[in-house]
């Protein structure tokens, strides 16, 4: 009797030691994905704040770090800074009315009317008063130089031909690479795999010249950018390639038997369960149309109403080389990708299938 | 039965007829077409082009000059001290980087996969949002945020503003963590759960079902995140592409063959560099495919013995 007694309160001891350590294990567990995710992202806060500062700010190294303005007090017509001016009495903040190099003139804004105070010292070594006050400003001169509605349609006209060229082929092929014999078939696979490899300084070059008057004639125009999207990508090819080898063949075969050809079953069986993978794909080719730099430089140098937003927006930020400016031009190149992914983060790279796991 | 015998066994030796089999693959090598034109025009041949390119005095000023050298281009390489500095810094840009993202995303994958995790969807997306920022933007995010950096931190940490960007280097790697991070996590979660209850009945504690099971069941998903990554680190194509900002990658080489190429418009020497960069990436893969029979681990029965 006392012993059972005592095994169940034991028992009940220990449910409480285990629940208490599942809590805790799980609260720690939340706080350091909690902390982790803050110290990761810590930059894009300082980002927002400082395309919200006005410039003046960063040139104050006692400036406060939010954007702010100066206070300032209406004194004889004009608008005068108020500083934190040491005196006998403490710390007083008082407007700079007649600066000079060795004393200076201030106004106590509490009492304008007792006049001017002389201050002796120098008055460039004073503290500023800052007052909470983001701007607009910055965005306001962004988009006066930049064309942004130019570069986002040009953006967008080139991404979606070649978005349809690069689904269109990869999809075609990745089809072929999954559900057919072909003598040699490996090897081929073995080159695909080879040419995500070659360094795209390798073939810069001679495509250069293919493209350039001596034979093609595109330079200045956006077929560089996107012909070669026609003839399919070897990432998305493989990517596409692994989730259709994935997809049991019992489907396929069902389908023919009812005298389906191959088009009609890669349209009808394999690409309706492919749904998340063609998505990911799909997206993976819109970031990297919309990141584009290198054959914008090469080849739409010359055509600025051409140019697409990332390479456009890089171009004018060199002339306008402030933290805050820079910031704007970060914010609004990557505000669309990031909108993209939060719209699409139930399809994007989930559950992806680089390698066969059995499951 | 005899018969039926036969029949499995005819069925068996000849599955299909020949000419269906011919049809068949030349239905494929239709559907095949696109790349293969594509490789053969925009790959093989530009490659061939470069290469005959590395045997000549190619300059993008004097084309009339060009002159076939032999493997002079090669020979300069061993004597240029600077490019051989800029090769051995994009092996160090591999060794350091990869190893701290493969590191970070493995025990971030870990952690995901507790079922005590809560909003995993959200967390997620927050870790793979940097990976998808234009490299245009986070050049001038790291420019910009220096400012507050050198305040907050570096000044109390009593750090110069050159040690102070080299902390911040880490911190640029680790923004393009997302994809590897996705696709390991992935793997890990389609390990089956039979397994780890095995080891847990066996007696195997967290720790050794991580380092037993899920690392050796994860290893596919392990080499097809290095390969990638190493791709990346000499300039070649990746999962997610940031865009190349203009004279500056973080890849030492590829800055180098830039270099050469547009600024010293040396064509000639700038394809000899891309050649000995692709051989030596070209080496470290098939080395890495080759240890790969030694780690990682194919399910068996599958016929293909590939990623």
């Amino acid at each position: 009797m006392r012993f059972s007694r005592k095994i169940s309160r034991g028992r009940d001891v220990s449910r409480l030691t285990l629940r208490l350590w599942d809590f805790t294990g799980t609260a720690m567990l939340n706080l350091f994905m909690f902390l982790f995710l803050i110290a990761y992202l810590s930059p894009l806060p300082f980002m927002v704040i400082a395309s919200l500062t006005p410039h003046d700010q960063f040139l104050d190294p006692n400036a406060p770090i939010l954007p702010s303005k100066h206070v300032t007090f209406n004194y004889d017509g004009k608008a005068r800074i108020v500083y934190q001016v040491p005196t006998d009495q403490g710390i007083k903040h008082w407007a700079l009315y007649k600066p000079s190099r060795q004393s200076s003139q201030l106004i106590d804004p509490e009492h304008p009317e007792t006049g001017p105070i002389l201050w002796q010292g120098q008055w460039r070594t004073l503290k500023a008063d800052y007052e909470f006050a983001p701007t607009l400003d910055n965005f306001k001169d962004f988009f006066a130089v930049a064309q942004i509605a130019v570069y986002l349609k040009n953006t967008i006209i080139v991404a979606l031909i070649s978005e349809i060229g690069v689904l269109f082929s990869s999809i075609a092929v990745a089809y072929g690479f999954s559900r057919f014999r072909i003598p040699g078939i490996k090897y081929i696979f073995f080159l695909l795999i080879a040419t995500i490899m070659i360094p795209s300084n390798i073939t810069l070059v001679p495509t250069y010249y293919l493209y350039s008057g001596h034979m093609l004639n595109w330079i200045g125009t956006w077929l560089p950018l996107i012909v070669p999207h026609f003839f399919g990508s070897a990432v998305l090819i493989f990517l596409l390639r692994q989730n259709f080898k994935s997809i049991p063949r019992d489907l396929d075969e069902a389908a023919m038997l009812d005298g389906a050809g191959p088009l009609r079953i890669l349209v009808s069986v394999i690409l309706p369960q492919s749904i998340p993978v063609v998505t990911t794909v799909a997206l993976l080719h819109f970031f990297y149309i919309w990141n584009e730099t290198r054959l914008s430089s090469l080849y739409l140098g010359i055509s600025p109403h051409l140019q697409m937003i990332s390479f456009a927006v890089q171009r004018n930020q060199t002339y306008f080389f402030t933290p805050e400016a820079l910031m704007v031009g970060a914010l609004v190149v990557m505000v669309v990708p990031v909108i993209v992914l939060l719209l699409s983060q139930r399809f994007f790279m989930q559950d992806m299938i680089v390698t066969q796991i059995e499951k | 039965m005899d018969a039926v015998n036969e029949s499995r066994l005819l069925i068996k030796t000849k599955p299909a007829k020949p000419t269906r089999l011919q049809r068949e693959a030349w239905v494929g090598l239709l559907f095949l077409s696109p790349w293969l034109i594509g490789f053969l025009l925009l790959k093989a041949l530009p490659i061939l082009a470069a290469l005959v390119l590395s045997l000549t005095n190619f300059h993008m000023l004097t084309p009339e000059a060009t002159k076939f050298i032999g493997v002079e281009n090669y020979l300069h390489f061993f004597r240029d001290a600077e490019a051989g500095a800029n090769l051995l810094g994009s092996l160090t840009y591999f060794l350091l980087t990869v190893p701290l993202e493969m590191i970070v995303a493995l025990i971030l994958a870990a952690i995901f996969t507790s079922e005590r995790l809560k909003n995993k969807r959200l967390s997620q997306t927050l870790i793979f949002m940097t990976s998808i920022i234009p490299a245009t933007s986070i050049f001038f995010i790291f420019l910009g945020s220096l400012q507050y950096a050198d305040q907050l931190i570096f000044e109390p940490l009593n750090l110069s503003p050159i040690q102070g960007f080299g902390l911040l280097l880490p911190f640029m790697t680790l923004w393009s963590i997302g994809p590897g991070f996705l696709i390991i996590y992935s793997a890990m979660e389609s390990v089956s759960p039979e397994i780890y209850e095995a080891a847990r009945v066996d007696g195997a504690g967290p720790f050794a079902r991580f380092i037993f099971i899920t690392l050796p069941m994860i290893s596919p998903a392990i080499f097809f995140t290095l390969v990638i990554n190493l791709t990346g680190a000499f300039g070649g194509a990746v999962l997610l592409d940031r865009g190349y900002i203009l004279n500056f990658s973080l890849s030492p080489m590829e800055s180098y063959i830039n270099n050469v190429m547009f600024q010293q418009t040396d064509l000639g020497y700038a394809s000899a560099l891309a050649w000995i960069t692709f051989a030596v990436m070209i080496s470290l893969t098939i080395f890495l495919f080759w240890s790969a029979k030694r780690w990682v681990y194919f399910p068996e029965g599958d016929e293909t013995h590939e990623i």
